[in-house]
Parts: C-alpha cells; sequence; structure tokens
C-alpha cells in the first residue's frame, strides 16, 4: 500500500484544514476583532446591545449568567455521577 | 460551530413558533425510534450524559480568538451517541444555555434544527469515511468540519428565511454579514476538529466499542 493511500484520510483533513483556513483568515481580515454578539448585530444591521462587561479568566469567559452556569454544570455533573454508577460505561 | 446568537423578538412570533413545530417534530421521530428500533443499551444512557455535561460546559465558554468564540462538541456527540440520541441531548444543551441565558428561548426550536443538522451530516460522514480510511483522528476531523459547515449553512438559511424584525438590510447585506461569521465559525472548527479528532482517536483505542458512529 502507498503512503498516498495509507495516509488519505489525513490528506483529505489537511485539505480541508488549509481551505477553511485561509477563507477563515480572509473573513477576519474584513470584520476585525469582535465578540459574538457584535459580529452577529453588525452583520444582521441590528442596533448595538449593551456590553457584557463579565469577569474573563485569562481571556476566557462564560456566556449567560455565571452563577447560574455553575449551578447547572454542578447538576449535571451529579446526573453524570448518578448514571455511571447505575448504568457504567 | 453554528449557533444563532439572537435575543428574543428578532424572529416574528409565526417563525419562531415554526422553528419550534419542525424542531418539536424531529424530537417526536427521535422519541419514537428509541421506543421502538434504537432501544438504548444502559451505557448509552451513561455517555449520553457525560456528552451533554461536556457539551454545557464547554457551550458556554467565549475562547478569546477573534474576540470571542466558542466551541460546540456537536460533532463528537453525534460520533458518541449517533443522530439519535444526539438529537435529544442537543436539545437540552440548547435548553439549558437559554435558561442560563446563553440565546432566547424563542430561538431553541431554531438552533435545536442548526445543531441537528451538525449531528446528522458529522455522524453521517464519520460512518462514510470509513470506506476512505480507518484513521479515527481523520475521519472525525472530517466529520467535524462537514458537519459544522452544515450547521453553518442552516443557521444562515433559518435566519434569511424568517428575516429579522426591525432591521433595514437587504437580503443580500444579511447573507453576506452571515457569511462572513459562517468563514469565521469555520476558522473555529479547526479547533474543534482537532479537539474531536483526538478525543475519538483515544476512545478508539481504549474503548471502540462505545464509539456509535464506528458501528454497522
Amino acid at each position: 500500500m502507498s503512503i498516498v493511500e495509507e495516509r488519505k484520510g489525513l490528506i483529505i483533513f489537511g485539505a480541508i484544514l488549509i481551505i477553511v483556513l485561509i477563507v477563515a483568515l480572509a473573513a477576519y481580515q474584513m470584520t476585525g476583532t469582535m465578540g459574538i454578539e457584535d459580529r452577529y448585530t453588525t452583520a444582521l444591521g441590528l442596533p448595538p446591545g449593551e456590553e457584557e462587561g463579565g469577569e474573563t479568566f485569562f481571556g476566557f469567559s462564560a456566556e449567560g449568567d455565571p452563577v447560574l452556569y455553575v449551578i447547572v454544570l454542578g447538576i449535571l455533573i451529579v446526573g453524570c455521577y448518578a448514571a455511571y454508577r447505575h448504568f457504567r460505561i | 460551530m453554528a449557533h444563532i446568537h439572537l435575543e428574543d423578538g428578532s424572529f416574528s412570533l409565526f417563525w419562531v413558533l415554526a422553528w419550534w413545530i419542525i424542531a418539536l417534530c424531529f424530537i417526536g421521530v427521535a422519541l419514537v425510534l428509541l421506543r421502538s428500533k434504537y432501544k438504548p443499551e444502559p451505557k448509552m444512557i451513561t455517555i449520553a450524559a457525560f456528552v451533554t455535561a461536556a457539551a454545557f460546559a464547554i457551550f458556554q465558554i467565549q475562547i478569546p480568538i477573534a474576540g470571542g468564540v466558542h466551541v460546540s462538541l456537536t460533532p463528537l456527540i453525534a460520533i458518541l451517541t449517533g443522530p439519535v440520541i444526539g438529537t435529544l441531548v442537543i436539545l437540552i444543551v440548547n435548553i439549558l444555555s437559554a435558561a442560563i441565558g446563553h440565546g432566547g428561548w424563542g430561538l431553541v426550536g431554531a438552533n435545536v434544527l442548526v445543531n441537528f443538522s451538525e449531528v446528522l451530516v458529522a455522524w453521517l460522514v464519520f460512518k462514510a469515511m470509513k470506506k476512505i480510511t480507518k484513521d479515527l483522528f481523520s475521519r472525525a476531523g472530517v466529520a467535524t468540519f462537514t458537519g459544522l459547515l452544515a450547521g453553518n449553512l442552516v443557521m444562515i438559511a433559518v435566519i434569511l428565511v424568517s428575516g429579522i424584525q426591525g432591521v433595514n438590510q437587504t437580503t443580500a447585506q444579511i447573507l453576506t454579514g452571515l457569511s462572513l461569521i459562517a468563514a469565521i465559525n469555520m476558522g473555529v472548527a479547526v479547533i474543534e476538529a482537532f479537539l474531536t479528532g483526538l478525543i475519538v482517536a483515544y476512545i478508539g483505542r481504549i474503548r471502540p466499542d462505545i464509539l456509535n458512529g464506528d458501528r454497522k
């Protein structure tokens, strides 16, 4: 089996990756740095919304209410633990 | 990833109901299939719980790239649980996201359809790629790219069909703006493709039996 045949999957993946990166970088050049909501309001011509000045952790931030996020995530983790104890994997 | 980041009131009531009804039809079909043809094994319930928690956790985190983006893990949901259980997982993730203020309640139906297209296409491509290669990383990576591309196209279609209340943009202007969002989203898909590829390759090494998309 030739190397091309062997690595067909990776070659397809790499080709898509390169095309996607070129298109994404071109789009980024056109729009510049912008938050997700700002991208939508600009694209659709909506009036700019209020700035969300939430706390960030090294630039990472949670969308929505961070307290509710932690509560819901905690419930999901408890649910996962219960499912794992009951059903296993 | 694709997710309609608009507030309630952006779509008219007609389109909010229309997308909800269509989404409920898909969910209804998934529930019927789960009760008849695809009765889940007990371990699948645990896997579904884990991917729901993981998708919810990661869905809300804005990554500081290009001003703020986030990944969705919908292709991973597809590969691990399949499109039937995956439909229910994305419904729960979208409801919980709306509950904490990430996206409007009225847009949950439309967002379920966007995410459903990602799950379905990613699952189909992951299975189809098996004929080309056995390498799980590249299969999952390509499935992620195509799934997320499908999600972005559905997102654009949903917004164009619904129209946005209170804006005077022409369809061409909206299409241009949304195409740029889709292109940026696809850039984020690179991160998601690597993430999904690595996770699937790792699971394939240690527990190949839990890869739903690898079954016949």
